[in-house]
């Protein structure tokens, strides 16, 4: 696969160059497009061969499948798993926990960040606890959690809900307090009532804030799971890792490690497609137009 | 809130759009404005001018019910409308709702539209704010002022932050839009030459109160202008023909 890709590449590349060569008059550009196009095929060239150097180095013996399994290994566990075992099923329990866990400390987190950035007393009252807690890395309390709720989905729920609420809460109450006073005192000008005035400019201005809090809330939310699935778990992809310990899987190990990165980066991009589409107006999400 | 809309005004009938009696403003101890009395009729342009710190923008803020006052009265039939120096247009709105913001009428798309066309953007409703120039911004505040049909219109320094042409264009824009709707308008500003250019009525503020009022003749000479810096402590020894 490797092999072919390297072939196909760098005829593509002349056919870029040439075409642009011929096609513009401007030699500037032509060249800055062409060397631009062979850092971007660089870039993924090394990845590449780091992925072909581990995958002959595991061929030719040097590391032991025990340690680490030749990638096209990986892939063939992966669709072996898909397609006769419970991949798909694990990967649902595990989405489920997430997004559980996301939805209740991210309401939390939402809530209380609201109440504070409006109101002095609620600053008072809740703030500086708040602030406490979040001193503490969440996953110490993990213990105290399973002493609580035993190692079942509640404690799993529990810890990503913890780790979601705090990311959340700062940016909702940071948001919240750089929303321009200016523009607070134009609303009052053009007469809006107290929810009118959260609704047209408060939360507005303080969605990029908001936003960046659900991003890094997704990275924590996944850091929690993969936590709690490896603390104990009867399913999920943590499960699905813990148990392939125990038969010195390590295909099923590297293939459970991959998914998870996968989930990371495409948490990831549904967090960015959200600010594409609601900071829109935004100069520094929307792309200057 | 409410939704004010100003019944068709008869024009003959002067009404004052702001009277003011004995106003004083205070921020602890230190006195700003002191036993201060305006009237501002409806359709009169008056301008402000005073040294920084004599106290403009704070009887402005008064006037707009922004902060509140420890004495005296102000009487405005209406809540006024106001353009800053800044535009303060919210950028995550297209530009219709900028200047609908506030307006609480069925038809608010519609208004805004013509307040729009009125400014001479009425062909950007769907625009963003972050694509207009310092100038057109402005005139967008000034559409979302007038949309509201205000009897007292306040202006602090709107053209302040413009260039020397946009600013020209503007003065002619705000001419014609004062001519049009009529309010009462007092333009707080730093510039003679604008307050001549614009203003019925020429108002020094010093110490706090009203110290200087100049009625603009019909013709506009340099002796107005040359009386207008002296109070305001320029002398201008050769003066300008």
């Amino acid at each position: 696969m490797s092999n072919i890709d390297q072939a196909v590449a760098p005829a593509n590349l002349d056919q870029v160059q040439t075409a642009n060569g011929q096609a513009s008059a401007e030699r500037g550009s032509t060249l800055l497009l062409g060397k631009r196009s062979l850092l971007l095929l660089l870039s993924w060239l090394a990845p590449a061969a780091l992925v072909m150097s581990w995958e002959v180095l595991a061929r030719a013996g040097w590391i032991s499948p025990q340690v680490l399994p030749a990638p096209s290994k990986v892939i063939a566990t992966a669709i072996r798993l898909a397609t006769t075992d419970s991949l798909p099923n694990d990967l649902w329990v595990s989405l489920l926990r997430a997004a559980c866990g996301f939805a209740i400390g991210g309401s939390i987190g939402f809530v209380l960040g609201i109440l504070v950035g409006f109101s002095r007393i609620a600053e008072a009252a809740i703030d500086r606890s708040v602030q406490m807690i979040r001193a503490i890395p969440f996953l110490a309390v993990l213990p105290l959690v399973i002493v609580w709720l035993g190692v079942g989905e509640a404690e799993k729920i529990f810890l990503v809900a913890l780790g979601v609420t705090f990311p959340i809460y700062i940016n909702t109450t940071l948001g919240i307090r750089q929303v321009d006073p200016k523009l607070i005192e134009l609303g009052r000008i053009q007469g809006l009532g107290s929810l009118e005035l959260i609704r047209r400019i408060v939360l507005p201005g303080a969605l990029p804030s908001i936003l960046t809090g659900v991003r890094y809330a997704l990275a924590t939310a996944w850091l929690a799971l993969v936590v709690a699935e490896t603390i104990g778990a009867q399913s999920g992809i943590g499960f699905l890792a813990m148990d392939a310990r125990e038969f010195l899987r390590t295909d099923v190990i590297v293939l459970t490690i991959v998914i998870y990165a996968l989930i990371g980066v495409a948490a990831d991009a549904i967090a960015r497609l959200l600010e594409r589409r609601l900071l829109a107006w935004h100069p520094n999400y929307g792309g200057g137009r | 809130m409410t939704v004010r809309v100003a019944p068709p005004s008869s024009s003959a009938v002067i009404t004052p759009a702001v009277v003011v009696s004995n106003l004083r403003r205070a921020y602890g101890d230190r006195v700003v404005i002191d036993r201060l009395n305006l009237r501002i009729e409806r359709g009169e342009f008056v301008a402000l001018l005073g040294e920084s710190g004599c106290g403009k923008t704070t009887l402005l803020r008064a006037l707009a019910g922004l902060d509140p006052i420890q004495g005296g009265r102000i009487a405005a039939p209406r809540r006024p409308a106001v353009v800053f120096q800044e535009h303060r247009l919210l950028p995550w709105d297209s530009l219709w709702r900028n200047v609908s913001l506030g307006l609480q009428v069925p038809d608010a798309r519609e208004r805004a539209a013509a307040a729009l066309a009125e400014v001479g953007l009425g062909d950007r409703l769907d625009d963003w704010p972050r694509n207009l120039s310092g100038g057109q911004a402005q005139r967008v505040a000034l559409a979302r002022a007038l949309v509201q049909q205000p009897e007292l219109l306040l202006l602090d320094e709107p053209f302040a932050a413009l260039d020397a042409l946009t600013r020209i264009r503007m003065h002619e824009l705000v001419r014609a839009l004062v001519a049009n709707h009529r309010p009462g308008v007092l333009l707080v500003t730093h510039d003679v030459d604008e307050a001549i250019a614009l203003a019925d009525r020429i108002l020094i503020m010093r110490d706090g109160a009203i110290a200087f009022e100049h009625r603009k003749p019909d013709d506009t000479t340099s002796i107005g202008r040359t009386a207008l810096l002296a109070e305001l402590g320029v002398l201008v020894s050769h003066a300008a023909a």
